[in-house]
């Protein structure tokens, strides 16, 4: 029996350490064909190709169809213009399943990366995916562009590795949307008692330590726990928090897993302890707790490409893909000007990436990078769950 | 005394103390929790224990009939409870349900422990009946491989989003308070849980112990060969082990689902590993084994939970996998196996 179950255990082992060396290594071929397509110019031809990132499956397909959608928006609106007939944008999907597994935004950078026709790429959704994928991005010479990768390390350099030159993000950082949750919960809600639940991902982690911190320098009561993104079973930690807590901020990434929280703490007779997420859990119609409060990336609701989104949309904005069609927005600017003399290289795209200033756009402000690739300005906008399901902004 | 007997009870006996001394080290070293607290956890730890004791019941049954570990059994789990949310859809969903209930809680349990018995059959006939005089190694990689494609197909047919049964919007948010409004607290669904898998492991027990399939699974458990030339069909009893054990599994799969709502084709291979844990630490081959693994897997991994930051939960459960298979290696009621020679 003993040596039986030794065996099983072997035999999983190398099951698990294959798919893991397969998940890590990358043929000869397919390595060589990405340094090849990193220094190489490419005709542009009359149709230039990008590539798009993002949880097309998974557990956070809800958000992440919504930057499939809000970017393939922006490229349909370009390829319209009759400006651009001879400049047309062909964007190539590739699905991270973001909350299952970083290998799949791995598998998704290099093949990108070694597509030589990809110029630069809008995406991935997750910091996590995003410091899993960056060796291939910077391998092939790419630059990527995200709508909603938000811890602060990414950026500066060295905490997460260092992705300058190549990494982009067009929505403010956690050093911005921690102090705003803070300050929302101590001066609007007035909470003294917050229990702080991360989900044990990069992002998650980072900004409940940036709350958590700021929070105690106000004099607030935290507690600190934490679930995996694969647990549903939340009874024993719920059992844990006091009935006297006022807010359990959860910072997490999987809509679905915080409406099953919400409702196991209801059904735990704590349904009156407000809950409050964060950017990655903005997912009208899968997080649906009432009262719940969200924070999130304010979009401009009067801007005409937002309208029109919403009118085609049957009245359902999917704001949180927004920041993904101004992702495609720089990407397209940058390839279309690298395009100018008919041919255009990976460095050039990257290059006009940094040097991107959009005047305005539907994120209410405008667009520019710091050397770091972060967002020059923006700021994060508080929400609550109505009973209705929608988010109505609140602050 | 038979010896294997003494053991089990020598065993049962280091457990029992070990609980009570864990109990009081819990109460003394969180106060400010105190008996409400544990007895809280404790409750979770049952009910989620249920649900690992009708897992782990299949692999033990499957080990203890073909010596076989069957990784697959997990993803039989997962299917289970794809089913039963397909019933639940079928019939309105939780918010609108076109027929009363009960009844429809009775369906998705039926369809979803008949469709999970029907895919062990297959399971069976197509990936582990070939190999059954094949090395030991064989079957088990054949397991893997099933286990694999169980999850592919399912993220094929139902895609990789997660799925959410809204169990407490069907049934009840409510439940019973034991020991006043500050007491103990047991929502409905629990109760369902833990009477639902009460009954399906009586029922069980009393299969093994009083019906003629009982009798010959409990035969060729002993000795195939031995049973076959007393005129039973081992690979009928085999198939009808495989069909009961994954059925269970199927049950389980749709308690999971509407207690903890949601569901997503990956969600076997944490039970499954947990339902091997429980089997192996309540002794492989043994059905009252692995009740009390799977309670035992369940009351720990909550009393990590409650008591200890929420991502060393399973740090503790496969530790005390690896502690009992160093101290005990045939489990708490497991027997050492015997070496013909």
């Amino acid at each position: 029996m003993r040596k039986y179950v030794v065996a099983a255990l072997a035999a999983a082992g190398v099951a698990a350490l294959a798919t893991a060396a397969f998940g890590s290594t990358q043929s000869p071929s397919r390595a060589n064909a990405s340094a090849s397509a990193a220094t190489a110019s490419v005709a542009c031809g009359k149709t230039r190709t990008i590539g798009l990132a993002a949880p097309i499956t998974g557990p956070a397909a809800a958000i992440g169809n919504q930057q499939v959608r809000w970017a393939k928006y922006y490229v349909k609106q370009w390829n319209a213009q009759k400006a651009n007939k001879n400049k047309q944008i062909k964007v190539i999907s590739g699905d991270t399943q973001l909350g299952v597994d970083t290998a799949f935004a791995v598998k998704v950078a290099k093949s990108f990366a070694s597509n030589s026709k990809v110029l630069g790429v809008v995406g991935p959704a997750g910091s996590q995916e995003v410091v899993a994928s960056t060796s291939s991005y910077k391998g092939g010479g790419l630059a990527f562009v995200s709508g909603s990768a938000t811890r602060t390390t990414l950026t500066d350099g060295h905490t997460d590795g260092n992705r300058r030159g190549f990494f982009f993000r067009v929505v403010p950082n956690d050093s911005v949307q921690a102090p705003t949750v803070a300050n929302y919960i101590t001066g609007k809600l007035k909470a003294k008692r917050v229990y702080i639940i991360d989900d044990q991902e990069t992002y998650s982690q980072g900004l409940a330590n940036g709350v958590e911190s700021r929070l105690k320098a106000k004099g607030v009561s935290t507690t600190r726990d934490s679930i995996s993104q694969t647990a549903s079973d939340f009874s024993s930690q719920i059992a844990k928090i006091p009935g006297n807590t006022q807010i359990i901020y959860i910072p997490w990434q999987l809509a679905p897993q915080a409406q099953a929280f919400g409702q196991q703490l209801k059904a735990a007779g704590k349904g009156s302890i407000k809950l409050f997420g964060s950017d990655g859990l903005f997912a009208p119609g899968t997080w649906k707790i009432a009262g719940s409060y969200d924070s999130f990336f304010p979009v401009d609701t009067n801007a005409g490409a937002v309208k029109a989104y919403v009118k085609a949309h049957h009245g359902d904005g999917e704001y949180f893909g927004a920041p993904s069609y101004v992702a495609a927005q720089v990407v397209v600017g940058a390839v279309t000007k690298a395009c100018a003399d008919g041919k255009a290289s990976r460095a050039e795209v990257r290059k006009d990436i940094a040097k991107s200033k959009l005047k305005s756009s539907i994120l209410g402000l405008p667009v520019s990078f710091t050397a770091g690739g972060d967002l020059k300005g923006g700021g994060f906008g508080v929400y609550q769950i109505q009973s209705n399901g929608s988010f109505k902004r609140i602050g | 005394m038979n010896p294997a007997l003494s053991q089990q009870l020598r065993n049962l006996a280091g457990l029992g103390v070990g609980l009570v001394a864990f109990m009081l080290y819990a109460v003394y070293f969180s106060p400010t929790q105190g008996w409400v607290f544990f007895f809280q956890l404790t409750v979770n730890g049952i009910i989620l224990g249920s649900i690992y004791a009708l897992i782990a019941l299949g692999y033990s049954m499957v080990y203890g009939i073909l010596k076989l570990l069957n990784f697959a059994h997990g993803d039989v789990y997962m299917i289970g409870a794809f089913i039963g949310f397909g019933v639940l859809t079928l019939l309105g969903g939780p918010l609108n349900p076109e027929i009363p209930v009960a009844l429809l809680v009775l369906c998705m349990f039926v369809v979803a422990m008949l469709g999970s018995g029907f895919l062990g059959l297959a399971i069976e006939r197509f990936a582990y009946r070939p190999l059954r005089d094949a090395p030991r190694i064989a079957p088990l990689i054949s397991a893997l491989g099933v286990a694999f494609f169980l999850e592919n197909s399912a993220l094929l047919l139902f895609g990789s989003q997660f799925r959410n049964y809204d169990g407490y919007d069907l049934i009840s948010y409510n439940g019973i308070h034991v020991g006043g409004a500050n007491g103990v607290f047991i929502q409905y669904l629990g109760v369902i849980v833990i009477v639902g898998a009460v009954l399906l492991m009586l029922a069980l027990l009393a299969l093994v112990r009083w019906t003629r399939l009982g009798k010959a699974m409990r035969a060729v458990s002993f000795d195939r060969e031995g049973a076959a030339m007393m005129g039973i069909d081992p690979d009928r009893v085999i198939a009808a082990t495989f069909f009961i054990g994954s059925a269970l599994a199927g049950a389980a799969g749709v308690m999971f689902g509407l207690l903890f709502s949601q569901i997503y084709h990956l969600m076997g291979f944490l039970a499954g590993l947990k339902g091997f844990t429980a089997a192996v630490v309540g002794g492989i081959g043994s059905i009252p084994g692995a009740m009390l693994g799977g309670l035992l897997v369940g009351l720990i991994e909550s009393w990590a939970k409650g008591y200890l930051n929420g991502n060393v939960s399973d740090l503790v459960v496969f530790g005390i996998l690896i502690g009992v298979m160093l101290v005990r290696p045939s489990g708490l009621l497991g027997t050492p196996a015997l070496q013909k020679v």
